[in-house]
Order: C-alpha cells, then sequence, then structure tokens
C-alpha cells in the first residue's frame, strides 16, 4: 500500500505536486493518469525516497521508504528504462542490484527469464533496443519479489505485443495480491490496464475513483436521433421525461437506449432516418479533465479543437 | 499469494548491512569494461614509462653532469599513470548520474552515505593496490637500467615508501576524484577540473613569487599527494613525504566531507 498524505513539492517558485493525499491499495492495478508535466514522475520520484518532499509525506506499506532495511524486497521500481550502464550486461545489472539487497542470485536467472531476456542476458544492455531496456528495467522492479510495484510509463517505446505483455504482467501481479501502481500518459492504456484510476493535472488530484465509476462518470454516451418530423419526435420524448439536445437537425437522447428509443417512436408512428448511440470515447473525457492543467498546448491543435 | 508469501517480511531481513553495498559496488566496477581498460593503462603507462625514462637517463644520471637524482626517477611513470586514477575515480560516480542509474542506486541503498563510502573503499582499495603493484614494477624495470650504470638503488627506505606511497596516492587521488564527481555530477566537467587541478594549475603555481608560490606548490592535491609517491621529489621546496601528504588527506577529507553533505540534500 502507498499512501500520500498532504505530499507537497515544490522546484524553485514552480509547484510540481501540489499538497495531494491518496492511497494506492494492494490488489488491483491503479493507474496515475496524467499529461506530461502533470507530477507524476515526482510524486513517485519522492515515495522511492529519492526527492525529499516540501511539506506531507508519502508511506509504503506504512513506513517511509528510505527507513527500510531491504527496500526492493518491498517496492520495485521502474523509473526511467534508459537509466542503465550502456557498457553493462544485462545480468550483471540485475546482479548488482541483488547483491545490494542481500537478494538470492537465483532471482537473477528467473526475473530474466520472467520479462524473456534470458537468450539476451550476456549482451551489453547498450545494445537494447527501446524495448528491451524497458523489458529490463522491470526486471529489476521484479527482482526482490516486491508486494508493492512501481512502474513509470512502462509501456513507452514498447511494440503491441510488448505493451499487451506489459497489461498482463501488471493484472497477474495485482490478482497475486501485491499494490500495483503504474502511470501513463494514455487514457486508452490506462483504460485496458487499470481496476482504479487517479488523475493528476498541474500537480493535483483530478479524480481518484474506479476505472468503471470513471467511465459512468465522464465517457457520456447519447443517442443520436435523425427524423423527417424531427419536432414531433423532440416533443413526443421530451413528454417522456428524457433529455433531449437538438443540434442541427439532429436529436441527442439521453436517458434511454437506442431500441428502447426506437420502439418508442414507431409505436407513434413517426418515421426515423438515423438512430445510433454516440459514446464519447474515454480519452476525449481525459482531455477535456486535464485540457487546464495541461503544461504545453500545441497551438495547432487547439484551432482543430475550435 | 504463493509469490507473495516467498517475499521475506521486511523485518525478518537482516539489517541490510554495509557488505552488501560493498558487494554490489564491486561487481559494477568489474562489470564494465573501461575499468580494465583504464587498469591496464594504468599498470602499461606507470611501469612502461618509468622503465623508458631510467632507460633513457640512466647514463646521464650516473655521469658527473647529472643535477636530479635517481630516486627521482623511479617512479616517474605514476605522474602520468595518475591520470588512470582520475578517470576511475570520477567515472565510478559520473557514469550513474550520466545515464540516470544513481537514481536505481539510491533506490536500492536509500542511506546515501553507505552508497558514498562503498564506492570510496571500492576504489581506493583497487588504486592502492595497483597503484602499488605497477610502482614494484616500473621499479624492476628502471632499476635494471640504473643498476647497469652502477647507480641502482635497493628496495628499502625511501624507495620502499615510494612504492606504497604511489599506491596511497593513487588511492588518493582516485577518492578525491570521486568525491568531485559527487559534486559536478557530470563526466567532462569532473576530470577536467581533476586534471586542471592536479596537472595545469599545479604546475602554474611553480610561476607564483616568493612565499606564496612556495606555499601554493606545497599544498595543490597532486604536489602534496605526490610528495609520497617519489624517494626525492623534482620539486625541492614540498614539505617532507608524510607531512605533505597529510595536507593531501585533509584535502580529500574537505571535498568528500562536501560531496557527502550535498549527496544526503540533493534530490538524486
Amino acid at each position: 500500500m502507498i499512501r500520500a498524505q498532504g505530499l507537497t513539492k515544490t522546484f524553485g517558485d514552480r509547484t510540481a505536486v501540489k499538497g495531494v493525499d491518496f492511497t494506492v491499495e494492494p490488489g488491483r492495478v491503479t493507474g496515475f493518469l496524467g499529461p506530461n508535466g502533470a507530477g507524476k514522475s515526482t510524486t513517485m520520484r519522492m515515495a522511492l525516497g529519492l526527492d525529499a518532499p516540501t511539506q506531507g509525506s508519502v508511506t509504503v506499506n506504512g513506513h517511509r521508504y528510505a527507513a527500510s532495511p531491504a527496500p526492493l524486497r518491498e517496492v520495485g521500481a521502474l523509473l526511467e528504462a534508459h537509466a542503465i550502464h550502456p557498457g553493462r550486461s544485462a545480468r550483471d545489472h540485475l546482479r548488482w542490484l541483488a547483491a545490494s539487497n542481500g537478494i538470492p542470485t537465483t532471482r537473477v536467472g528467473e526475473v530474466l527469464e520472467q520479462v524473456g531476456l534470458d537468450s539476451v542476458a550476456g549482451q551489453r544492455a547498450g545494445r537494447f533496443s527501446l524495448g528491451m531496456g524497458q523489458r529490463l528495467g522491470i526486471a529489476s522492479a521484479l527482482i526482490g519479489n516486491p508486494p508493492v510495484v512501481i512502474l513509470d510509463e512502462p509501456v513507452n517505446g514498447l511494440d503491441p505485443e510488448g505493451i499487451r505483455w506489459v497489461r498482463e504482467l501488471a493484472r497477474d501481479l495485482a490478482s497475486e495480491g501485491r499494490t500495483v501502481f503504474i502511470s501513463s500518459h494514455l487514457m486508452s492504456e490506462m483504460a485496458l490496464m487499470a481496476d482504479h484510476l487517479i488523475v493528476i493535472g498541474a500537480g493535483a488530484i483530478l479524480a481518484d475513483c474506479s476505472m468503471q465509476q470513471f467511465m459512468a462518470d465522464h465517457a457520456a454516451s447519447y443517442v443520436r436521433v435523425k427524423a423527417p418530423q424531427s419536432t414531433e419526435v423532440e416533443a413526443l420524448l421530451v413528454g417522456r421525461g428524457l433529455e433531449v439536445l437538438r443540434a442541427g437537425d439532429e436529436l441527442r437522447v439521453q436517458g434511454l437506449d437506442a431500441p428502447a428509443i426506437g420502439e418508442l417512436v414507431g409505436t407513434q408512428g413517426l418515421l426515423l432516418h438515423e438512430l445510433t448511440l454516440v459514446r464519447s470515447s474515454l480519452e476525449d473525457a481525459f482531455m477535456a479533465l486535464t485540457a487546464d492543467s495541461v503544461e504545453y498546448h500545441a497551438k495547432a491543435s487547439q484551432k482543430v479543437a475550435r | 499469494m504463493s509469490a507473495l508469501q516467498a517475499a521475506a517480511p521486511p523485518q525478518q531481513v537482516a539489517a541490510a548491512g554495509f557488505g552488501r553495498t560493498l558487494h554490489s559496488e564491486w561487481i559494477k566496477l568489474w562489470s564494465v569494461r573501461s575499468t580494465w581498460w583504464t587498469m591496464i593503462a594504468l599498470v602499461i603507462l606507470g611501469a612502461g614509462l618509468t622503465t623508458l625514462i631510467c632507460w633513457g637517463n640512466a647514463e646521464w644520471l650516473a655521469s658527473a653532469e647529472a643535477d636530479e637524482s635517481p630516486g627521482s626517477f623511479i617512479t616517474w611513470g605514476m605522474m602520468i599513470a595518475q591520470v588512470c586514477a582520475v578517470i576511475v575515480g570520477v567515472m565510478t560516480v559520473t557514469s550513474e548520474y550520466g545515464t540516470g542509474m544513481i537514481r536505481t542506486t539510491l533506490a536500492a541503498t536509500p542511506a546515501r552515505g553507505r552508497v558514498l563510502a562503498a564506492k570510496a573503499v571500492v576504489v581506493t582499495g583497487l588504486l592502492f593496490v595497483i597503484g602499488t603493484l605497477t610502482a614494484l614494477l616500473g621499479y624492476v624495470g628502471g632499476n635494471w637500467f640504473l643498476d647497469r650504470e652502477g647507480i641502482g638503488m635497493s628496495l628499502d627506505g625511501d624507495v620502499a615508501r615510494s612504492m606504497y606511497g604511489s599506491g596511497l596516492f593513487l588511492g588518493g587521488l582516485g577518492l578525491f576524484s570521486l568525491a568531485v564527481g559527487f559534486l559536478v555530477r557530470h563526466t567532462a566537467g569532473a576530470i577536467s577540473i581533476v586534471l586542471a587541478l592536479v596537472f595545469v594549475i599545479g604546475n602554474m603555481v611553480l610561476l607564483v613569487p616568493g612565499d606564496l608560490g612556495i606555499f601554493l606548490e606545497r599544498v595543490m592535491p597532486g604536489n602534496a599527494g605526490g610528495a609520497l609517491a617519489s624517494p626525492v621529489p623534482f620539486n625541492p621546496h614540498l614539505l617532507g613525504a608524510w607531512p605533505s601528504f597529510g595536507i593531501f588527506v585533509a584535502e580529500i577529507a574537505a571535498v568528500l566531507g562536501a560531496a557527502w553533505f550535498l549527496l544526503r540534500r540533493r534530490d538524486a
């Protein structure tokens, strides 16, 4: 379990993390979602005792990370995939990590096999592709068989097969009862991986709820209705207490599903030209939620949005 | 849950001792090729150049017109080989900052002072051993030529001291470089600073006139530390071998203290 209380970090006059409170529970995958520069990595670095909080605290398994005598057995973390000496082999990288926490060397072979790098274990990490580096980073996180796993942007640079692998790994780790905390700036990725979602923007928590709850709250859906006698149809639907919004020649109806609307209109002898369920994507919901907190807006995309 | 039960509860993990950190740093040191190459270069430069310079100067040193002592030549190669000590000391630290691996290191061992201490022990120990052996090798090679001219030196007294003195000097210089590495956190920057201090500024102070000049000659780290590594230093202004080395040790302690203080304070 990871718990942040009033966690704050300032760099000079810029506040990267603004007094956030959250709890990451075991047994599920918690997605930590936010645009670049939202404070995800800073929060994770504070959880690992690398950056000192300006105010507040963050504890792992009930105590400060640095208080652990063998932290790799408690918390495994992937921070940056390229944070590996290019001249050192994957096996040697894991060997020194294991030695530093008194982890048996047999774990080195085990995690290499687990991430699928056993055949290239003797190669220098500098020759690794981005995806292989990412796998080695994940192997480093798992070396101590820790009950808490923190992965910062683990799917960056992975091919589709690798992305699916990370997704399944995260689910497996959570199903074993571990605390799994994964950051990403991609809503689509989180939607497939996370059970719980913590959304951060400009250093503040914008949402902290289950994935289903987030979908229900933010991924608005409506039924698009087009009819030749649209005024009559509108009156009929409003009369049934449904929310109807007129947009040009189409009606956007909320409160009843498409087949039910079709039957309702049909029994009144009215014609329909279109009846479509429209679901705004989670990506849109995420963009809308974090729109005010994004550090750098691309001017072009703003134009498109208008 | 079986995988979780396999992980030992934290309280059962014996307090991770200094030995683990030391072992970890030892693996790091030898698992990159640059360490091997630098050590090989150290031996070749240190022993080879000493042998070469003794071969070239033996006849002159044995002649009446010689105004230098053979003792100044018997560890001459170590003056060049010290570059390798600087490189190893700096790289042990800055290669981790360059790749961001330092965060992995400090996450694995949150007691930062222990990381610094383990790196210090590994680097200093290695350079002491290799430095002493290289000096001995240079003595064997160089003294063979000096012996031919009848000015060979026996391996005792100041000559013997200059052998392990070379080891101590290189170990100290590696430690000094390591500390600068932690302060600067950048390979090129740290190597430049140490080499400038030892080679450039250390020799430029010879141009400073008067007592100030002599004072500076005595205290510049390369000069103060190097006094122990030669039976008869070229520079007659230096204090005795051990008092000089005491100055060097104090300088190392100061830089190391600053490195320790900042390493604990800074965000990684």
